[in-house]
């Protein structure tokens, strides 16, 4: 079952044309990794996704729904969540209130219980009073992906979520990763580590100015000779 | 057992020394005189006046310059529905006169706050210039010379009719602000917008709440003014510089917290009062708030109260001494207040 | 009908001044991302200087013009890294607490001036024109020709700086990439002070026009502040070419309300136009200015 199907999008600022005629379909249970040199549109692609930035043309569908247009606090409560490229954090809250900001309307009680879930995955429980401005990179961008669950979203967007993250906090990132997915969620993970996309991914898109140039299987576009081409990513060892 | 102690944040100490500063000003036309209580009938509304821009400006961060519009609609409903000819009742007119401000609030507030910071600050101040400039030329608010209102000549009257609103919504903001979601949200909404909406938060909906709240406020607040001082004009209650002073307390005593703004108020205040009575009313006045202003936004942000904060007092010593060095601008990353 | 054209070349011909104005305003927004709520008191200062020319030291204004372009430009310079500095500090919302520090500075220029002129209304003695040109059947006060005159010289050489200089083109870099602009080697400081200082020289000249039409009062400074929105706004903030018609537009505007309803009203015909324009069109007009 598809959860999620993009269908031509395109996105232009002046002369510039970040996102060109993009098309695919996330299916259930599935990571599906987007891989590109910088400038390719990736992060673009996301915030066409979710709503904060308006696309030119093309639509998208969430779980069988057109939100092609919706704002973003509307495609947010429809099931999709998504991190951002540098965190985007509460930075004069404590990682306990950016959660309760997140918290869906309702009973503080359902709120609480749901922190605390969130907090345990994502192993920053003891870390729930501290200000999220005093966190380290890794653990800014764990918060960041404990505040996305706070809503329980069907698809998650990832964008380079272990930039610079502390390997042990990357494996934290990891195994939620995979639990999750086993409990019916999907992905869509911008990664620049390639190691970490072989590894997780099932299928990969490549950008490159704006366009998928490939798709396939991680070993498939890793012998596309168009892919090696227009970015080079070695697995680091 | 004791829930409300349990609510009260602070320790033993604290919580004491509050009950007695909550006695000391629940008597003051017991022990003061008709000038001090006077005096401290303005602090009373100017902390919450200072408290109703902090809400916009300190939890939600978009700063509004037209506060004042809000005050002056307050003043004149209340003004016009007690002349003889409506002869309201004054308790009456307050409700009146808020319920005009959060309207207007919400049907400017709703194009403009889907904008930029910038243009919410434009609109609001060319809000309130363009209400001077009607109020003065209009008929029913008397024009230049305004509207005289039915004497009342108790001062410990006015006492609590300033103190109990303030004591009100200095609470309803704490609890609104500090101890619910909707004030988590309003933060989330300051500190990150894009991603304040990416968590589901309908951020226009927040911000015109916000909005609507810190209207309403000077809206009753403005009414309660006007029948203090007996007589309005445009000047007295729509002059810009009612704003401006809103804003430097807030910012002197500290945005973004409760307690702040009140600090502010009563410092800035009384410094006001002072001025006045060894300078007499003076324009000389403006000149200090604007420079007070600028120089608060250059070399003390947080306000005053963050020299209170434990953590921050060193914090912020260390700051101040980065900020002198020529060339340093300040820490940069994640350093955050840290 | 002649009124109505009457009325509408008087408006267009002091729209060049409000063009002048909001061009500098403008770029210095782009450059600085700073709304900088102290241009009304830059034109009030301008207009004072003006009415200091004769009185002071017995100079027609036209020819002390040279001598306000370059001490408000000193002022501009000296203030901008002020602002600089608030607007790269690393508090939340730096942007408005900039905003904040230009309405503070602002404050600060209207109270000095108030205190030391008071409220009185005082008119710059422009004594190089005088009387009103006669073409057809239209009679145009030479004043406002020479604003006009003034206004399009000022522009052009503006326009000339921006697109022929390379700092002129350093300006406009910075105003477009900031972040880039840095890496290309491009001193954003300097130049964000250097454009400050033109905007502030520049609008003080137009001041001392202004104060020649109109009359002007220490309080006026708000009064152009809003206008300089006005034009901005709905030309679009940071587009030049924005500028350019809506300050035309400007004056058209005020001078019908003037003429056909009351000067009383100007400020909240403005204000409603400002208003329906950023519900319906908040990148301007034009739809050129960042949203």
């Amino acid at each position: 079952m598809t959860v999620l199907e993009v269908s031509d999008v395109r996105r232009s600022f002046g002369g510039i044309h970040a996102v060109q005629g993009v098309s695919f379909a996330l299916g259930e249970q599935e990571i599906l990794g987007i891989i590109g040199p910088n400038g390719s549109g990736k992060s673009t692609l996301f915030n066409l996704l979710t709503g904060l930035v308006r696309a030119g043309s093309g639509k998208v569908r969430l779980l069988g729904r057109d939100i092609t247009g919706w704002k973003p606090h509307r495609i947010a409560r429809a099931g999709m969540g998504r991190t951002f490229q540098i965190p985007a954090l509460f930075v004069n809250m404590t990682v306990q209130e950016n959660l309760y900001a997140a918290a869906v309307e309702g009973d503080w009680k359902t709120a609480r219980q749901r922190t605390g879930q969130v907090l345990d995955l994502m192993t920053l429980g003891d870390l729930r009073n501290e200000l999220a401005s005093t966190l380290s990179g890794g653990q800014q961008r764990l918060l960041e992906f404990a505040r996305v669950l706070m809503r329980d979203p069907q698809v998650i967007l990832l964008d380079e979520v272990t930039a610079g993250v502390h390997p042990t906090l990357r494996q934290v990132i990891l195994d939620a990763i995979t639990r999750l997915r086993s409990e019916g969620r999907s992905f869509l993970v911008i990664e620049h580590d390639m190691e970490l996309v072989r590894a997780v991914c099932e299928r990969v898109i490549v950008m490159d100015a704006g366009q998928v140039v490939a798709h396939g299987s991680f070993d498939e576009i890793a012998a596309d000779k168009s892919v090696v081409e227009a970015y080079l990513g070695v697995p680091t060892q | 057992m004791n829930c409300a102690a349990a609510m009260i944040p602070g320790t033993r100490w604290q919580q004491s020394s509050l009950l007695v500063f909550l006695v000391v000003v629940a008597t003051v036309p017991f022990w003061a005189d008709d000038y001090w209580t006077r005096i401290f009938t303005g602090v009373a509304m100017w902390s919450a006046l200072a408290m109703s821009w902090n809400i916009m400006g300190g939890y939600a961060g978009y700063i509004s310059f037209g506060q004042v519009a809000f005050f002056g609609i307050g003043a004149y409903t209340t003004a016009v529905l007690m002349q003889k000819g409506p002869g309201w009742g004054f308790f009456a007119t307050l409700p009146v006169g808020a319920v005009l401000a959060g309207a207007l609030a919400v049907l400017i507030g709703w194009p403009v706050l889907r904008l930029r910071g910038a243009y919410f600050a434009i609109a609001t101040w060319a809000l309130a210039e363009a209400f001077l400039q009607i109020a003065t030329a209009a008929g029913f608010t008397g024009g230049s010379s305004g509207l005289t209102l039915p004497i009342n000549a108790s001062t410990s009257f006015f006492y609590y009719a300033m103190l109990v609103p303030a004591a009100v919504t200095f609470v309803v903001c704490w609890l609104l602000l500090e101890r619910s979601r909707f004030g988590y949200r309003v933060k989330a909404v300051r500190d990150h917008e894009a991603a304040a909406e990416s968590i589901g938060i309908d951020t226009t909906r927040v911000k015109i709440q916000a909005f609507a709240f810190s209207a309403v406020i000077p809206g009753v607040f403005g009414g309660i003014y006007a029948y203090w001082i007996t007589f309005i004009n445009p000047t007295s209650v729509l002059a810009g510089d009612i704003t401006d002073q809103m804003v430097v307390m807030a910012l002197v005593g500290g945005l973004g917290r409760i307690w702040g703004p009140a600090l502010g108020a009563t410092l800035l205040y009384l410094v006001d009062r002072q001025f006045i009575a060894s300078f007499g009313e003076t324009t000389a006045y403006i000149a200090v708030l604007g420079g007070l202003l600028a120089l608060i936004v250059l070399f003390l942000p947080d306000g005053l109260i963050s020299l209170f904060s434990r953590g921050h007092r060193t914090a912020l010593s260390r700051q101040l001494l980065v900020r002198l060095l020529p060339g340093r601008g300040g820490t940069t990353g994640r350093g955050g207040r840290l | 009908m002649t009124l109505f054209i009457q009325t509408v070349v008087n408006g267009l011909l002091v729209g060049g001044l409000f063009v002048t104005i909001s061009i500098g305003f403008s770029l210095a927004f782009g450059v600085l991302d700073v709304v900088d709520f102290a241009v009304g008191e830059w034109v009030m200062l301008g207009a004072f200087a003006g009415v200091a020319s004769t009185t002071w030291f017995g100079i027609d204004p036209i020819a002390f013009l040279p001598v306000v372009f370059v001490v408000f430009a000193v002022l501009g310079w000296l203030l901008s890294p002020l602002i600089y500095r608030v607007r790269t500090s690393h508090y939340a919302r730096p942007a408005l607490m900039a905003l904040a520090f230009t309405f503070g500075i602002a404050t600060l220029a209207r109270g000095s001036m108030l205190t030391a002129v008071g409220f009185d209304p005082r008119t710059v003695d422009i004594g190089v024109v005088s009387g009103t040109v006669t073409i057809g059947s239209l009679h145009i006060p030479a004043l406002r020709l020479l604003g006009f005159a003034f206004a399009a010289v000022a522009t052009a050489l503006f326009m000339l700086f921006l697109y022929r200089t390379r700092t002129g083109l350093a300006a406009r870099a910075v105003a477009q990439h900031k972040e880039y602009a840095g890496l290309m080697g491009v001193n954003v400081k300097r130049v964000s002070s250097l454009v400050y200082a033109l905007y502030a020289g520049l609008t003080a000249m137009a001041g001392v026009l202004i104060g020649g039409i109109y009359s002007i009062t220490a309080q006026d400074g708000p009064l152009y502040t809003l206008l300089a929105f006005f034009v901005v706004v709905l030309g679009g903030l940071g587009s030049v070419g924005g500028a350019l018609v809506a300050g035309l537009l400007l004056g058209l505007l005020e001078a019908l309300v003037t003429v056909y309803i009351s000067a009383d009203y100007t400020l909240a015909v403005v204000f409603g136009v400002l208003f329906l324009v950023l519900v319906i069109s908040p990148r301007g007009l034009l739809r050129r200015g960042l949203a």
